[in-house]
């Protein structure tokens, strides 16, 4: 279990790494973000919605969490 | 020409307080934010629900952005108690351990009781440590007449790569206490056992009062019974928020979620059934409520993708998601963004979820087998898929103010006839399918 919790670590690690190298190849100039500022680009827009979502799918599913926190402070039923 | 056209509160922080909180008000630098959502939840036969949320952001000097959220919801209506359909009338005890229902032949048990008002505040101070990194201190409080939970969170972020890359890191840590109506249940202790036990302890207590002046340790039980049973959650979340080029961002979160402590659902039974060889097959002879064990760690993975092509935008995201307790599941969201004419935008969605089973689910117990060490009936642990599909339309009223409506439907399928079941139970369905109604309205005012 140890082991493998070294192996999961050090595999992560190693995918950070690599991923941050790769990063660093893409993405835009500061003048080409001209797009990426509009209002629906934004990861979050409809912040209150998705939390809307993830209170009712946290209360009628077993999942949670991925988006944000993993959920809870509610005795759901 | 804005060359600078970055989002610095809208993007970033917003982006950082989401993940900490969920509060997505953030306003630009010297603006305030007001945004508000209601959603009205309704199940076909069983629980309705409306919430409300109203978040606040304002923007504070040195870009600190302070947000305020206020959750409100009512709930009530019908829920599966977790005893199977019998070919007689079935009478449980209400959870107070006062007085009792009953349910026809061959229907689901569900429990008639639920009534609940829960309100939750939470709070957050975004606050720039350098250019390029940000620290979000955040509170959380929330209360039913059942249920209490206070938490804390801390998260930063940091942009490298001209911005274009953003790692965050954030933990939160919360306190939550559950006081179920009628104390808690012995896990796995019969439900007619604890409607005469109550009876017993009256009788007890009066007794002891006549005979005994040693009060103060019934006070004491009463004050541990009055307190409830505790929970801890702990959370962490890593994310990489990534721009792929000038219409593509692409997201990667890691959530780890640790809850110890009084994990139960109180008000949920497993029936014990008579075995096959039995004249009544099938037919229960005891309920019990239910166990699950004290601890569970669930993880998720989860992709975001989200790409404009010409005035359209696309949100496509994958969640992979696993427990210790036996749990996975898979869920797949897109939103589509139409725009309809200026400012205006029409969103069609669709979600698709599908979960196995938790391994202590059952959908009964059998008489005179082994007991299992952990037991649930409910149908939140059974494997079962789902689909939602919504349409929503989003338009200005005025200036910075956004308006949204929207509708979505929710359908729920899991094994109607698990391979187990036996006797009676293979001729009535043991997960009906379930459908819901989600009407919401939203907006969001900058100024």
């Amino acid at each position: 279990m140890r082991r493998l919790r070294f192996f999961v670590l050090s595999a992560g690690a190693f995918a950070l790494a690599a991923v941050l190298s790769g990063c660093a190849a893409v993405g835009v100039q500061v003048w080409e973000r001209d797009v990426l500022s509009k209002p629906e680009m934004q990861m979050d827009s409809h912040a209150l919605d998705r939390a809307l979502d993830d209170h009712i799918y946290f209360s009628k599913e077993a999942s949670s969490g991925g988006r944000s926190f993993g959920g809870g402070g509610c005795g759901c039923n | 020409m804005q060359l600078t056209n970055r989002p610095p509160l809208r993007g970033a922080l917003s982006a950082l307080t989401a993940a900490l909180l969920g509060t997505g008000a953030a306003a630009s630098e010297g603006r305030n934010r007001v945004e508000s959502s209601i959603l009205l939840y309704s199940e076909v036969d069983r629980v309705q629900a409306a919430e409300a949320i109203i978040g606040l952001g304002r923007a504070l000097k040195g870009d600190r952005m302070l947000s305020a959220r206020l959750t409100l919801d009512g709930l009530t209506g019908a829920s599966p108690n977790g005893a199977t359909p019998s070919a007689r009338v079935q009478t449980f005890t209400r959870p107070s351990g006062e007085g009792g229902y009953s349910v026809k032949p061959g229907e689901i048990p569900l429990d008639d009781t639920f009534k609940d008002t829960r309100y939750s505040f939470d709070g957050s101070l975004a606050q720039p440590l350098d250019r390029l990194t940000t620290i979000v201190l955040g509170a959380h409080y929330s209360g039913e007449h059942d249920y209490t939970s206070l938490g804390a969170s801390v998260g930063l972020s940091r942009d490298l790569n001209r911005k274009n890359t953003t790692l965050s890191a954030s933990a939160a840590y919360s306190r939550d206490r559950v006081r179920p109506e009628g104390g808690p249940p012995d896990p796995l202790s019969s439900m007619s056992a604890r409607a005469d036990d109550d009876d017993d302890d009256d009788a007890g207590e009066r007794e002891l009062a006549a005979q005994d002046d040693d009060g103060d340790d019934d006070d004491d039980e009463d004050r541990e019974s009055d307190a409830g049973e505790g929970k801890n959650v702990y959370d962490v979340v890593f994310g990489l928020t990534q721009v792929l080029n000038r219409q593509t961002v692409l997201r990667l979160n890691y959530s780890y979620n640790h809850s110890s402590g009084y994990l139960n659902d109180p008000y949920k039974i497993v029936s014990v059934v008579q075995g096959p060889g039995g004249p009544d097959a099938g037919e229960p002879v005891d309920y019990l409520y239910e166990a699950r064990p004290d601890g569970r760690a669930k993880q998720a993975v989860f992709a975001q993708l989200r790409r404009y092509l010409s005035g359209h935008t696309i949100d496509l995201s994958y969640r992979y998601f696993w427990d210790d307790w036996g749990v996975t599941s898979q869920t797949v969201e897109l939103f589509y963004r139409l725009p309809v004419k200026a400012g205006h935008a029409l969103q069609p969605h669709v979600r698709w979820y599908r979960q196995t089973e938790a391994d202590f689910y059952r959908v009964f117990l059998v008489e005179a087998a082994p007991a299992p060490a952990h037991a649930s009936a409910d149908y939140r642990l059974a494997p079962f898929h789902a689909v939602t599909a919504g349409l929503q339309y989003l338009f200005p009223v005025g200036q910075g103010v956004q308006v949204s409506l929207g509708g979505e439907y929710y359908h729920q399928a899991g094994d109607i006839s698990p391979p187990r079941s036996m006797g009676v139970l293979s001729t009535y369905e043991l997960f009906p399918d379930m459908d819901a109604v989600m009407v919401r309205a939203g907006f969001d005012y900058e100024f």
